[in-house]
């Protein structure tokens, strides 16, 4: 049999605790609470027979205390120097609807009073996205939901993943260092942190106080899309914009593609009409400028357009097109009418242009179709 | 050049020119060239809405520890 000093025999025990119970989960209710020297905290855990002392720095503290409210713990147990057993807790997170509410609202209080939820310090999203920086798990529908919908609506972005937990204990952690990741090594304009639903303990890694602030103090905007609308997070609280779910995500992030293409179309419809508009009223006063304009955009733009391009402009061509040709009849019709009063064509017919005073022993010019006479008045008689 | 701008930037640019028809330095003899150059970033943006697709990279960085 081993014979051991005090010292030593702590020593075993504690490693013996520690092979065995590292990192051990106790879920029971907070007793006793209270926080020495602005540094350590001092807990007990208890159910309705027994009750375990807890200690752990504030540092580790992320949420929000208080005597009577359910929490897991996760920890290492261990005998103090004086023999007394303790729990030292590494992480504690509310469990339970009540307890994860009263823990919510308990921080809500404290980070509203710091302003870090002020309207003041939200950002817009960047009007040009091109490069997203994506916190989410990859594995989860939420994350699928979202990739799907910005796929379908918009295309040429660059979205840079970070694949993390998006929920439990480590959750928070992985998505501070991604936060911090794309903050220090990427150029991404906005951050989206998507997290389908869930219950409320599911959820609660986002009322995390670490987490929260980071957010907050993101260079980058953030936006949020975490659980279902009836869902709020503190850290939708700290984003710059808060979205309802991830595919309300993509969808505020993107332009529907299908919109743009009609709007496109209208844009040119309307671009035509002003073009139509301006060729015809210039049609009235210049006939000549608007012939040699309507044959440069026929000849040189619309044909070939129209037997090289695609359906859809085709179309808003076609319809420009047309519209120049019926201006081309009305003009054709015009040069026939001119044709018609062309004072040379008179002349081909044997006529003659005087031109000079009508008057006796004037000096007149007369004009046929191939001389020109100078002449004398010599009477002039009525007819 | 125009291979350079995102595809918002381009809509942006076609709303410009198509901005042209409707201000008071609108010539008819300038309008033939400015319709062709319209329709061409027209037919460019309707290419992207078309085909672009996006580029989704996971990083290869592990955020557990």
């Amino acid at each position: 049999m081993n014979s051991y000093s005090p010292t030593e025999f702590i020593a075993v025990v504690n490693q013996t605790l520690e092979y065995a119970y590292s990192p051990a989960l106790v879920t029971g209710e907070v007793a006793s609470f209270k926080i020495n020297q602005g540094k350590w905290v001092f807990f007990d855990i208890k159910d309705e027979e027994s009750s375990i002392s807890c200690f752990m720095s504030v540092w580790s503290l992320r949420v929000p205390l208080e005597d009577g409210m359910k929490v897991v713990v996760s920890g290492v147990p261990k005998l103090t120097k004086w023999g007394k057993f303790s729990f030292t807790v590494e992480n504690v997170k509310p469990v339970g609807e009540g307890s994860i509410k009263k823990a919510y609202e308990l921080l809500k209080k404290k980070l509203t009073a710091e302003g870090l939820f002020d309207v003041s310090r939200k950002r817009e999203i960047p009007e040009n996205l091109v490069k997203l920086g994506v916190i989410s798990s990859t594995d989860a529908a939420g994350y699928t939901d979202f990739i799907k919908i910005i796929n379908a609506r918009w295309g040429g972005m660059k979205v840079s993943v970070a694949h993390t937990q998006v929920q439990g204990m480590d959750a928070p952690d992985q998505i501070i260092r991604a936060l911090k990741y794309f903050n220090e090594r990427s150029d991404v304009q906005m951050i989206a942190i998507l997290r389908g639903g869930g219950s409320a303990d599911d959820l609660s890694c986002f009322n995390d106080e670490q987490l929260v602030r980071e957010i907050a103090a993101s260079k980058i905007p953030v936006i949020t899309g975490i659980g279902h609308e009836r869902d709020e997070s503190l850290a939708d609280l700290a984003a710059d914009v808060r979205a309802s779910t991830p595919s309300n995500v993509a969808e505020m992030l993107t332009k529907d593609r299908n919109e743009e293409k009609m709007k496109l179309m209208k844009t040119m419809n309307r671009t035509n009409q002003v073009l139509l508009q301006a060729v015809e009223r210039a049609s009235e006063n210049n006939t000549g400028r608007v012939k040699r304009v309507c044959d440069g955009i026929n000849t040189k733009y619309i044909e070939p357009m129209i037997k090289n391009n695609a359906e859809k402009i085709d179309d808003c061509l076609k319809v420009i097109k047309d519209a120049f040709d019926k201006v081309q009849n009305i003009l054709q019709q015009r040069i026939k009418v001119l044709d018609v009063l062309n004072p040379e064509k008179v002349l081909s017919q044997g006529y003659a242009i005087l031109s000079g005073k009508i008057s006796p022993g004037e000096m007149i010019k007369i004009t046929t179709a191939k001389q020109e006479i100078d002449a004398t008045i010599k009477n002039i008689k009525e007819r | 050049m125009e291979k350079d701008l995102t595809l918002n930037q381009k809509i942006e640019n076609l709303d410009e020119q198509v901005e042209w028809f409707y201000s008071d330095n609108f010539k008819l003899d300038e309008a033939v060239e400015k319709y062709k150059e319209a329709i061409k970033l027209a037919k460019n943006i309707e290419k992207d809405l078309n085909e672009l697709k996006n580029e989704i990279n996971v990083i290869a960085e592990d955020f557990s520890k």
